[in-house]
């Protein structure tokens, strides 16, 4: 052992260094939160080898409306039950003859342009739940009937067959979300600086002594503490690629994708990352296209998935990204300029494999009553299942067991 | 209504936000559950026949040989035993025989009176799987108690033990005693949401954890609660949630059956699972069916006609809405009449006042043997080991059965079988457990938050830190609760998000705000020792345990110094490097198991 390795200046220095990070470990702790906002950041890393195939899926949390985001404007109903929040047809964007897109939508423009975005309308759960907890859950877990908490991207991840030490891999903080759930390990992080083994800076000691402690194998944490440490050097190549944030917008949403483009550009192996953006659940105050919450929603999904594709560099092809909400809302609007629980919604795909510039889906006639929903005409697993099927070639049953399956046809 | 964007820019968590995210209508109902069926008196008088000998309160004798014990185990002196497991340290698990009592004045106890809790590995897993970490204050209580089992006996019997340092902090949150229909103006008002009030029940619950002396109680509350699991997040459910906690804990020792009576019929059940709005027209089976397969007898025991039935006849325990005050109410216009059949349990159902046969009903689960299998293998889990064998879980099914489905005898058979004692670092702490823990053994104190609460108070961020490790206290999102294996928490996620833990507490770098650390001096064991010393005196102090030598090489491979070195208060250990001392004890398998 050696003496005095280091003298009181180096030491104070140490100590404001960690007092920092400590400082800031905590405020990622409280929520991936106080630097990401409600866009949180999860990333599953299914082998230290370079991913065929990356999965980004965006949860737009709160059920976005559908109707305002890809409106359907050839449908007089849809004028009719909105009377004060409808989106003029004059103002819509990619017109095909009966949907519009959303005016603050104008970033995505040029992935529609390019045939890189798909929206894919009226879809759904099978059976309709109002409930935002309930319907999180069975639309993660994907596996109607099934007691077990398991979600479906978990699922996916079963099917890959990879052995390398990073499949079964979590790191990071934070609940994980029920579609990433279950046996095969995953990893969280709210920030790229957030994967590390707190206490490495302290030299090689800290490992050495956490070896020490752990290699005996004697209790069941064992094994988790070895993959752990592996999964965080293997994760080294993503903390040497360049921090782009700057170039982001400055929302939540775009910073989560940041971190998200920087670990795909890392190319250390992840097949599938989730995000989340929230605020979506305007009944009240979701507004017009003058104000209100859903202009500032819209703009914010848009921009940063332009921003987030126009950042992957060399890994652009290989990218999906799909988004989804838990449900829909009502066709009417309430006194509250905004909407209430409903049903059906829009589903979004962009970037590699995505035949797109069109909608997709069948679209039922609306109803102007005070309950009407969008009815589904499509169940949201056959969507994904196009995905899982064209990205990953991963078994249908397997992912989306019992899944009476339907493809749509959006991806090539 | 739902009113998420303040709530977003106040916190704007992933939790924050599915919880502000969640009300909707719905309505449910409450109501007083059975009360408590006393066993005959020639019973309890056969079993204390079967098993000891009264001497004293202090002292007794055991059945099986005539062995004495410092503490009696019986339910007159000073606990409920098991009736047919010999409670002497020397014939666990063994059934008592008959005879050989001789009688008479009290003898010397051949094997002495039992090690100090440091000293007594066995005693040591008992009293750290049941307490949320052990302190060198709760080892001075069970040393003071005649050792672990006297100890765990006593705390059998909450009710006796003062615990005012963890009461007082129910007056911190005032939210917390507020009636339903309070909760909800507040909540459609704007001044509180319904997910800010969770989050302080959640925040309550740590803190109790962190300071109750009625460890056992605690812990046995934390096993039911997510056993009925209600979820904090879900919709309406709030309004009802902080007294669905409040009536469990009072029988959390006590008799199942009586615990199934309460949590079935309460308000914030039937507003989770659906039985609020259930009707006799349309009956929903959402607790019919949950109530089989996870409350009660599990799976492979009932049939679909068995769950249609099993809500017909919970329909008629409704809760009102909004407008009503959300006041539980039982509806008799709502109740289904007729003939039911539920496995083994039928019933001709003909009055429209359900509530009796609700009850015989639940009597009847909570009796099934398939009911006191699951029982038994969970709490094996929970608090032995994850893979059991068939003889322990089969014991105290038996156990469960035969003492009316009392829950203290089961533990107690479970607490002196011999796989208990052997299963020593077999439990990993779930993340809760993992930050609690970390503040007992750090000794941090904990101002109460006051109000307004200030921005980063500790007591917030107790719960941050849990959301941090993976899971926060009673917010499982489905019916089945948190799993309690050592798998679901040996995640790469969550062993780096303990580590960072560790660090940060360790260092007492945050959360600061309300929290008070101790310094590193007054850590120190004299005022010159050697590392290894050093390390052998904090191991007692922060882990109540014996350092061992991994510990002591660790320690000196993260310092960087020798065991043998010799420091006082300024060597640099003791000015910087004190963190990764601190670390280093909570990084090891002495404080990540329990």
């Amino acid at each position: 052992m050696t003496t005095e390795m280091t003298t009181d200046q180096q030491c104070c220095a140490e100590y404001a260094r960690l007092s920092r990070r400590g400082f800031l470990g905590g405020a990622v702790a409280a929520g991936s939160v106080l630097t990401l906002g409600s866009a949180v950041l999860t990333a599953s890393p299914a082998t230290a080898a370079s991913a065929d195939s990356v999965l980004v899926v965006l949860s737009m949390r709160g059920a976005a409306d559908g109707l305002s985001l890809a409106v359907p404007y050839g449908d007089p109903v849809y004028y009719q039950a909105r009377p004060r929040i409808a989106i003029p047809s004059d103002q819509l964007l990619a017109k095909d003859g009966f949907f519009g897109l959303h005016p603050r939508l104008a970033g995505l423009m040029p992935l529609w342009d390019a045939g890189e975005m798909a929206v894919i309308h009226a879809c759904g759960l099978p059976v309709a739940n109002r409930s935002h907890f309930d319907a999180m859950e069975q639309l993660e877990d994907a596996d109607p009937g099934s007691t077990t908490r398991l979600g479906w991207l978990n699922r996916l991840l079963g099917t890959t067959g990879d052995t390398s030490p990073l499949e079964g891999f979590y790191v990071g903080g934070g609940v994980v979300p029920t579609a990433l759930f279950g046996p095969e390990p995953t990893m969280a992080a709210g920030a790229v600086d957030a994967v590390e083994i707190v206490g490495d800076d302290w030299g090689p000691g800290r490992r050495t002594s956490l070896h020490t402690l752990w290699d005996d194998g004697t209790t069941p944490l064992s094994p988790a503490m070895r993959i752990t440490m592996e999964a965080v050097d293997d994760f080294a190549p993503v903390h040497d690629t360049t921090d782009t944030s700057a170039t982001y917008p400055d929302t939540d949403l775009a910073r989560g994708l940041a971190v998200a483009a920087r670990m795909i550009r890392g190319d250390v192996g992840i097949k599938v990352l989730t995000l989340d953006q929230g605020d979506w659940d305007m009944h009240t105050n979701l507004g017009t296209l003058g104000w209100g919450a859903m202009i500032r929603n819209a703009a914010e999904f848009a921009d940063a998935i332009s921003a987030f594709f126009a950042d992957l560099g060399t890994q652009r092809p290989k990218v999906t990204l799909v988004a989804l909400s838990e449900f829909g809302r009502r066709v009417a609007e309430n006194a509250n300029y905004g909407l209430d629980h409903g049903y059906g919604n829009a589903m979004w795909a962009f970037g590699a494999g995505v035949r797109g510039g069109r909608y997709y889906g069948s679209f039922p006639t609306l109803q102007n009553t005070l309950d009407a929903d969008l009815l589904v005409t499509t169940d949201y697993r056959n969507v994904l299942a196009d995905v899982v099927e064209s990205r990953f070639g991963a078994s249908i049953p397997t992912v989306f067991p019992g899944l009476s399956r339907q493809p749509v046809g959006f991806m090539l | 209504m739902c009113a998420e964007s303040e709530a977003a820019e106040n916190e704007t968590s992933r939790r924050g936000l599915l919880r502000a995210l969640t009300l909707g209508a719905g309505g449910a109902l409450a109501g007083g559950a059975g009360g408590l069926v006393a066993a005959p008196a020639d019973a309890v008088a056969e079993r204390r026949a079967r098993t000891c000998r009264c001497v004293s309160r202090k002292r007794c004798r055991c059945a099986c040989r005539g062995h004495y014990r410092a503490t009696c185990p019986c339910t007159r002196c000073h606990g409920p035993h098991s009736r047919g497991a010999c409670p002497c340290h020397r014939h666990e698990g063994q059934p008592p025989t008959t005879g050989g009592d001789p009688g008479g004045d009290p003898v010397p106890d051949p094997q002495g009176p039992p090690p100090p809790l440091l000293d007594d590995p066995a005693g040591r897993v008992l009293v750290s799987r049941f307490s949320h970490g052990v302190t060198p204050a709760l080892v001075a209580e069970v040393d003071a108690a005649g050792g672990a089992e006297a100890w765990f006996t006593g705390q059998l019997r909450p009710d006796a033990i003062e615990d005012a340092a963890a009461e007082e902090t129910y007056g911190w949150w005032p939210s917390l005693a507020y009636p339903p229909a309070t909760l909800w103006s507040r909540h459609t008002a704007g001044t509180e949401y319904g997910w800010q009030v969770m989050q302080s029940y959640q925040r309550w619950l740590l803190m109790r954890r962190i300071r109750t002396r009625r460890q056992v109680q605690e812990v046995l509350t934390a096993f039911w609660e997510n056993h009925f699991n209600v979820p904090v997040q879900g919709d309406s459910v709030f309004v009802h949630r902080v007294g669905y906690g409040r009536a469990i804990r009072p029988l959390a020792l006590g008799r199942f059956e009586d615990l199934l009576k309460t949590v079935t019929v309460h308000p914030a059940m039937g507003l989770y699972l659906g039985n609020a709005v259930s009707t006799k027209a349309h009956p929903n089976e959402n607790l019919g069916r949950e109530l089989l397969e996870l409350h009660t007898v599990g799976r492979g025991h009932y049939d679909e006609d068995d769950v249609k039935d099993s809500a017909r006849i919970l329909t008629g325990w409704r809760v009102a809405g909004a407008s009503g005050g959300w006041a539980a109410t039982y509806q008799p216009a709502d109740h289904y009449v007729g003939p039911v059949s539920v496995m083994g349990f039928s019933h001709p159902n003909a009055d429209a006042d359900g509530q009796a046969v609700t009850m015989q009903y639940l009597g009847y689960l909570a009796r099934h043997p398939a009911t006191a299998q699951r029982i038994a293998r969970k709490l094996c889990v929970k608090f032995c080991v994850d893979q059991p064998s068939a003889g322990l879980v089969d014991l105290l099914a038996n156990t469960y059965l035969a003492g009316d489905t009392a829950i203290a005898p089961v533990l107690q058979a479970l607490v002196r079988h011999p796989e208990f004692a052997a299963a020593t670092g077999a439990k990993v702490r779930d993340p809760a457990e993992d930050v609690v823990a970390t503040y007992r053994a750090l000794d941090v104190a904990i101002a109460p938050p006051g109000s307004p609460v200030p921005e980063g108070h500790v007591t917030n961020a107790l719960l941050w830190q849990c959301n941090n490790l993976g899971a926060e206290p009673q917010a499982w999102p489905q019916p089945n609760g948190q799993p309690a294996d050592n798998e679901s928490w040996c995640s790469p996620v969550r062993v780096a998000a303990s580590l960072d833990l560790h660090v940060t507490m360790s260092g007492g770098w945050w959360p600061t705000v309300g929290a008070t650390y101790r310094t590193p001096a007054s850590w120190l064991p004299g005022s010159s020792f050697t590392l290894e010393q050093l390390v052998g005196h904090l191991a007692v102090q922060v882990l109540s345990q014996r350092a061992t030598p991994s510990l002591v090489t660790a320690v000196s491979q993260v310092t960087g110094y020798a065991p043998s070195t010799t420091m006082s208060a300024s060597h640099p250990i003791v000015r910087w490097m004190f963190p990764r001392v601190l670390t280093t004890l909570l990084d090891s398998p002495l404080h990540m198991t329990r």
